[in-house]
């Protein structure tokens, strides 16, 4: 092998770190880009009143072994939902999550996730996280845990149902 | 039968077991003092020489290593026990993924909690006894010759750490612990078989005596790198396995603290639950802790390999490593990097988009020093002028485009508002299954096909079966890893024994996938049963060992 050549592939070596580097940064600025965004929303711990933004609609969601329970209060007053949860499209709902224990289990840690809505967060005891979110299509999506929570974490699920 | 009849039982097999182990200990010292005193008889300095000089084994796979002291004894030893720990967590693996084939619960119908045990031994297993178990044995196999060790003292405190590992890994196994392997405390501390299983805190401390061992090891090794190598290689010259190994040594010191404080209030909190529990604390404090030991464990997990493909491509390209120096820093670059990032494991536990912007940066760091490692590998093939496809350099090929994969899954996931997509998906089992069905696994397995001839005292193996045993290895973890990716990025949860019938054509291809995985693991075995049963044909030399040279176009496998 030449020196020549060899000169040659370092120039190629270089031009690819260079390369992805230019795609690295572009994915960096994408990231601080996109979660600068207002309807950008990750799981928050909650720590004054000002947690939950203006016109949008407070649901309590508490995990415990193993379901989901929601409660939310509208025109008829205070709904509770297990497993299953119905709101209504383009409005905004802020997910104040939390865990407790169950009838005689432990208060441990859930992960609720709704991956059609890119929507997750941890259930974590003593900790209230908050979430906002707004549905913008109609339908049935899916509601899980994905944080291993004992024996019957797989059936810790759900519908979300949207109507308009 | 209650948590109370289960300790009873638990005592009971555990103090049999130890009457049993001491058995073996005192007939191992018995043992032992009669070829100590034939030693001595002949002026030898230790019983191990003496037994190199006389029986001429201590390279090659036999009970012989299980008494001898020296480095390779020891390397022999750990690679053996990692490789059966490897079959057990693999059976584990394929079992539960056949169990998945309905998307209710039909295999562990009634019993799904047999599901998340074999998850959770599956997972620690792999992590604290195959890939620790085998970079270790791989590290104490090869530096001797690698360093030329001035001495090879402190085999004692190998062998010691090695007994206690493998006790640790044994109690995991018996503690049928069903909690997670990251252990998240308020479950960990439900000690039911509706919680973490009955028997955790076995776990708990099978795991503390895993890490005291890998310590031990740990601190013998990094040692002899420093202060027991040859004079004539000074560190600039130190071949690349012996850095990566250094690293990774490095790397695991400085976190396993974490891991251990953590697991000792864990243990503390099953009796009195004040530091994870506690009204002044929060769970999140323990996986905080967890993932500051828990990431950097990741990277244990691949780096001894990337140094040993810097070993092995050289072996069949006849040429340098394209840049040792860049080699050199990238391994290096990964060490501090590895202690930031550990916040990516909790983005959506509340931390708020500041922190969350922060390991999500970081994680993207990360990127550098492995596309660097990558360019490496493929800068020295480019300027190769031929390359020797065989079984080894066909399994580091494919662990690079499985890294490459494996990668750019994981930067995805490392993406803030991805994160919120792919967090808690099988999204992230098929990216670091692609990193260690590729590297991890396929790397060891490269090294142990090119240590052959030396661990079976001169034999070969059969070039068709082990073709048949990489071939299914690549195809069978690529079809499972993808059909867990796709299904993860729409939403397939993980670790669970049921799923949303929407998800069963991606869980079915994982199936298809991992059965290929596990049937050609036993092409694996067919192939040493074989070549141990046939008569020795070849010299006990390899070419890994060879470190200063490159075989080029003859040899080399």
């Amino acid at each position: 092998m030449s020196d020549d050549n060899h000169k040659k592939k370092m120039k190629a070596e270089a031009l690819w770190i260079a390369g992805f580097l230019v795609v690295l940064a572009f994915t960096a600025g994408l990231n601080f880009y996109i979660t600068s965004q207002k309807d950008f929303s990750i799981a928050t711990k909650m720590t004054g009143s000002n947690s939950i933004p203006n016109g949008s609609i407070p649901i309590v969601v508490t995990g415990y072994q193993w379901a989901w329970s929601y409660t939310y209060y509208n025109s008829t007053g205070k709904q509770t939902f297990v497993d299953n949860l119905n709101i209504t499209v383009n409005q905004s709902y802020t997910l104040v999550v939390t865990s407790i224990a169950g009838a005689q289990q432990f208060a441990v840690i859930h992960d609720l996730y709704i991956p059609q809505m890119g929507i997750q967060i941890y259930a974590v005891p003593g900790q209230n996280n908050t979430i906002t979110f707004t549905p913008d299509k109609t339908g049935t999506f899916v509601i899980e845990c994905v944080e291993y929570c004992g024996y019957e974490h797989y059936l810790m699920r759900g519908y979300l149902t949207v109507v308009a | 039968m209650s948590s109370t009849g289960l300790l009873i039982t638990a005592s009971i097999v555990l103090s049999f077991f130890f009457i049993f182990l001491f058995l073996l200990y005192y007939k191992y010292l018995s043992v032992k003092t009669e070829v100590d005193v034939a030693a001595n008889n002949e002026n030898y300095y230790d019983y191990s020489s003496y037994l190199i000089d006389k029986k001429k084994t201590s390279s090659a796979i036999s009970l012989n290593s299980f008494i001898m002291n020296d480095s390779k004894s020891i390397g022999i030893r750990f690679l053996i026990t990692s490789i059966v720990f490897f079959f057990i967590a693999g059976t584990f693996g394929v079992i539960m993924r056949v169990s998945l084939f309905y998307p209710h619960p039909t295999l562990f119908a009634g019993k799904e909690v047999l599901y998340d045990i074999l998850t959770t031994e599956h997972a620690i297993l792999m992590i604290y006894m195959w890939a620790i178990g085998s970079a270790l044995g791989l590290a104490y196999y090869l530096l001797p010759r690698f360093l030329k060790l001035k001495s090879d003292k402190f085999g004692n405190f190998s062998s010691w750490s090695y007994w206690i590992w493998l006790l640790g890994g044994i109690f995991i196994l018996l503690s049928r612990t069903s909690t997670r392997w990251y252990y998240y405390p308020p479950l960990a501390l439900e000690l039911t078989p509706y919680g973490a299983g009955s028997m955790n805190w076995l776990a708990v401390i099978g795991i503390e005596m895993i890490m005291i061992g890998v310590t031990i090891s740990a601190i013998v090794l990094v040692r002899n790198i420093i202060y027991e190598r040859s004079d004539s290689i000074p560190l600039s010259k130190m071949p690349l396995f012996a850095w990566s190994v250094l690293f990774t040594l490095i790397m695991f010191l400085a976190s396993a603290p974490f891991l251990m404080t953590a697991m000792i209030m864990l243990f503390y909190d099953f009796v009195n639950p004040v530091f994870f529990t506690g009204s002044s604390s929060s769970p999140l404090f323990f996986a905080e802790l967890f993932w500051t030991w828990g990431h950097p464990i990741v990277y244990i997990a691949i780096l001894p390999q990337f140094g040993l493909i810097y070993e092995i491509l050289p072996k069949f390209t006849g040429n340098k490593v394209y840049s040792y120096t860049s080699g050199v820093i990238a391994l290096g670059l990964l060490l501090p990097l590895s202690e930031l990032v550990w916040g990516h494991h909790l983005m959506e536990s509340g931390f708020g988009i500041e922190w969350g912007l922060f390991f999500s940066t970081a994680s993207l760091f990360v990127v550098i020093p492995s596309a660097i490692t990558v360019f490496n590998y493929i800068g020295t093939m480019w300027t190769a002028t031929k390359i020797r496809i065989t079984i080894p350099m066909l399994f580091v090929i494919n662990g690079i485009m499985d890294f490459v994969i494996g990668g750019i899954t994981g930067v995805i996931t490392a993406v803030l508002p991805l994160n919120e997509q792919t967090h808690g998906t099988y999204w992230v089992t098929g990216h670091f299954h692609f990193v260690f069905m590729g590297i991890t696994v396929g790397i060891a397995f490269a090294s142990i096909y090119m240590l052959w001839p030396s661990l079976t005292g001169g034999r070969v193996y059969n070039r068709r079966l082990a073709g048949w045993h990489f071939a299914l290895t690549a195809v069978g973890s690529m079809i499972m890893s993808m059909g867990w990716t796709v299904g993860g990025f729409l939403g397939m949860p993980r670790y669970v024994s049921g799923y949303f019938a929407r998800y069963q054509i991606y869980q079915d291809v994982a199936i298809i996938g991992g059965v290929i995985i596990g049937i050609g693991q036993l092409f694996f075995l067919a192939n040493l049963l074989l070549s141990m049963s046939a008569a020795p044909q070849t010299e006990t030399s390899n070419a890994l060992e060879d470190a200063y040279k490159n075989l080029s176009m003859a040899g080399g496998e």
